[in-house]
């Protein structure tokens, strides 16, 4: 699968980050209470997830790869992550204070987000060049953001249920999720054919 | 605290997957079948252990400002070693397991002990702690395993044990996405409804 | 500034100590992962067909099977057709005609991404096991009009099971080309000199010259077509052999047919009904060629 469309469509429906790659889900439960936190940390992750695709594929390319230093890589990534996100952090606080406002307080919980370095794990793996793995992380942070939303939405409903006390809280979510879950496998072999 | 407390702490009463809600993504990632279930769990266990270990021993050099790069630092080195000798003796598990082997660095289960523990404690209570830990990550991974594969494939360590009929035609949905996140709703609000009876 | 110096120092010196430790790690299991993967690729292609040795042409891709005595006996390769789920990783084996030995196709542990309990049923014997001593036309779904059963409500991964297999077959049957022994040709025979590299031999026996055996081209309907005559001193016939064709599935393809090609060694061969083009070709080819290669007859 190498056309950018595809592997957007892909990484955006069919293989959902959250609901069948099982990724993220800490902020997935964490912090999907409302809608409004879940439209702020899912930018945070789009951002996040683009700026670090693209950094450790260059660094992954360009110094890991000709220096043989391969084995290097979860420690490399996981530092670079980190340190993008302390600087993306203080950089938006600086210069782009609205944006700040909208997302900032989510990008320290992102650092040990696996989605973010599970994405760029893949791109490895997938031997993506670097505009697929551009793509990919797009449509992956858009399908994380759409999901979180959703699932936001129904949780304030759930809220409002009047629910079994054994089943309030984590379990009801889960279920709820599993769900969500189970119509996005109905996105499965949609382009499986092209 | 009780030595043996420490131990038995991490194991059950505060469970990492099923009473802290912690480290979920492997646990509903790989609990498809029994065997990647406890696989990953074992390997969660090592990085714990050693981490553990290594934080204890050095916590009096390490100053306190860049603790957490030195965490991490110690973290992926032990995550790196078990991602390559599962890849060179066990080359099925590490493709079962995929991703989720390098992904353990960013368990925060393993750098929540390290922080919370191993850095205030002595060697000898970091390994309890850690053990404890580890293996209570391990016993919900393979209950969830356990449950999915049976109910999903009709096997229990690829073995029919609900007979052959079933395994021609089982519950495929549990071995799929949704049925990870229905056992474990299932698991925590059966744990909510006996479990905290008994606490309070 | 001491607390400065001490953190970066710190730091220093624990990436430092990772780093050595991660490279002597690397550097004890990077072989021991080379070996255990081309274990597992060795194990998966001998699943698909018997043979002493193999050897490999392309890359994780394809591989010559061989006797004990060196002898090509197939080859095996590798395909990845995009199914319902994702790429699905198939082995193949082929024998000399062309005809598929064995099928192995990776299990959900090892990557495949069909549905369970539906589309991974390809892996089962069931289903693969449908393909043995199949041809490439004949390696299709019932539906498609071949002879494999598709699995119940995985329509897509059968077909794509089975187009993959087509396609590698199509790909790849080159491979399997020549040494075809010139004895088929002159079975009398019992040496052979060779006179022009690759087209021309002596064929011996007891030292005698009995006749020669030639590698010719023509074109025929679709595409060219290589084949090896064996002819006696006496100008006869001694056989003909199809190295190399593509024509029209079921109607060129007939100048395959040992019925045929017989004929020319009772100097009685004419062209096929529905094949004329293809068949003439042949004929008059052979004619052509011996006619050019009298003199090496004396």
């Amino acid at each position: 699968m190498k056309n950018p469309a595809l592997i957007f469509l892909g990484a955006f429906l069919i293989n959902n980050i959250v609901l069948m790659r099982f990724l993220g889900l800490c902020p997935f439960f964490g912090v999907s209470t409302a809608v409004e936190t879940a439209t702020g940390m899912g930018m945070a992750v789009i951002f996040v997830m683009t700026l670090a695709s693209w950094i450790t594929w260059i660094v992954f390319n360009v110094i890991l790869l000709p220096l043989n230093l391969v084995f290097l890589r979860t420690a490399v990534f996981i530092l670079t992550i980190a340190s993008l996100v302390q600087l993306v952090e203080m950089f938006l606080k600086k210069y782009y204070r609205t944006l700040y406002n909208a997302m900032g307080i989510y990008l320290p919980l992102i650092t040990t987000n696996c989605a973010i370095l599970g994405i760029t794990f893949l791109n490895i793996d997938n031997k993506f060049n670097f505009l697929n793995a551009t793509v990919f992380a797009i449509g992956t942070g858009i399908g994380f953001m759409v999901v979180m939303i959703t699932f936001a939405a129904i949780r304030e409903r759930l809220d409002l249920a009047p629910i079994n006390p054994s089943l309030k809280g984590y379990p009801i979510s889960f279920i709820a999720a599993g769900l969500m879950a189970l119509a996005f496998l109905g996105f499965s072999g949609l382009f499986g054919l092209m | 605290m009780k030595r043996r407390n420490l131990f038995t702490r991490g194991l059950v009463k505060e469970n990492a997957v099923l009473v802290l809600m912690i480290g979920l993504c492997p646990a509903l990632a790989v609990s498809g079948t029994v065997r990647d279930a406890f696989g990953m769990g074992l390997a969660a266990t090592f990085v714990l252990l050693f981490s553990n270990v290594m934080i204890s021993i050095m916590r009096k050099k390490i100053p306190n400002e860049v603790r957490i790069p030195v965490f991490i630092l110690i973290i992926s080195t032990f995550v790196t070693i078990i991602d390559y000798v599962m890849q060179a003796f066990q080359p099925d598990l590490y493709r079962a397991l995929g991703i989720f082997v390098p992904l353990i660095v960013v368990n925060c289960m393993i750098l929540g002990r390290a922080e919370a523990f191993a850095y205030k404690n002595s060697v000898i209570d970091s390994i309890l702690d850690g053990l404890g830990v580890g293996l209570g990550f391990t016993l919900a991974l393979t209950v969830m395993g356990a449950i999915r594969e049976i109910l999903g494939n009709g096997t229990f360590l690829g073995m029919a044990i609900l007979g052959e009929g079933f395994k021609e035609s089982p519950v495929i949905f549990m071995i799929l996405p949704p049925g990870a996140f229905l056992v474990i709703g299932v698991l925590k609000a059966l744990i909510n409804k006996y479990v905290k009876k008994e606490t309070q | 500034m001491t607390s400065t110096k001490n953190m970066v120092l710190t730091l220093l010196i624990v990436a430092i100590v990772c780093s050595v430790v991660l490279s002597f790690v690397y550097s004890y299991t990077e072989p021991r992962i080379a070996e255990t993967q081309a274990q597992l690729t060795l194990r998966g292609i001998k699943q698909v067909i018997n043979a002493q040795e193999f050897v490999e042409i392309i890359p994780d891709t394809l591989w010559k099977a061989v006797d004990s005595s060196g002898i090509l006996t197939g080859i095996v390769f590798r395909v990845f057709p995009q199914g319902y789920g994702g790429p699905i990783p198939i082995t193949v084996g082929l024998d000399l005609n062309g005809k598929i030995t064995g099928v192995r196709i990776a299990s959900a542990a090892e990557g495949l991404k069909e549905t369970p309990g539906l589309g991974v049923k390809i892996t089962e014997p069931e289903f693969k096991d449908q393909f043995i001593d199949k041809c490439a036309p004949e390696a299709q779904l019932k539906s498609d009009g071949g002879e494999i059963d598709a699995i119940t409500a995985a329509t897509i991964s059968s077909r794509a099971v089975c187009n993959g297999i087509k396609k590698g077959i199509e790909t790849y049957l080159n491979y399997l080309e020549t040494p075809i022994d010139k004895r088929c040709v002159f079975s009398d025979a019992r040496e052979f000199v060779e006179i022009i590299k690759d087209t021309l031999w002596y064929a011996l026996k007891d030292a005698d010259t009995i006749g020669i055996v030639f590698v010719g081209f023509t074109q025929g309907y679709l595409d060219c077509i290589e084949f090896m005559v064996g002819v006696g001193t006496d100008a006869k016939i001694s056989g003909v052999e199809i190295l190399y064709s593509s024509e029209t599935e079921g109607i060129g393809e007939a100048i395959r047919e040992k019925e045929f090609l017989n004929k020319f060694k009772e100097g009685s061969a004419e062209a096929i009904t529905g094949a004329t083009v293809s068949s003439q070709a042949l004929i008059d080819a052979i004619e052509e060629y011996i006619t050019r290669y009298k003199e090496y007859l004396k």
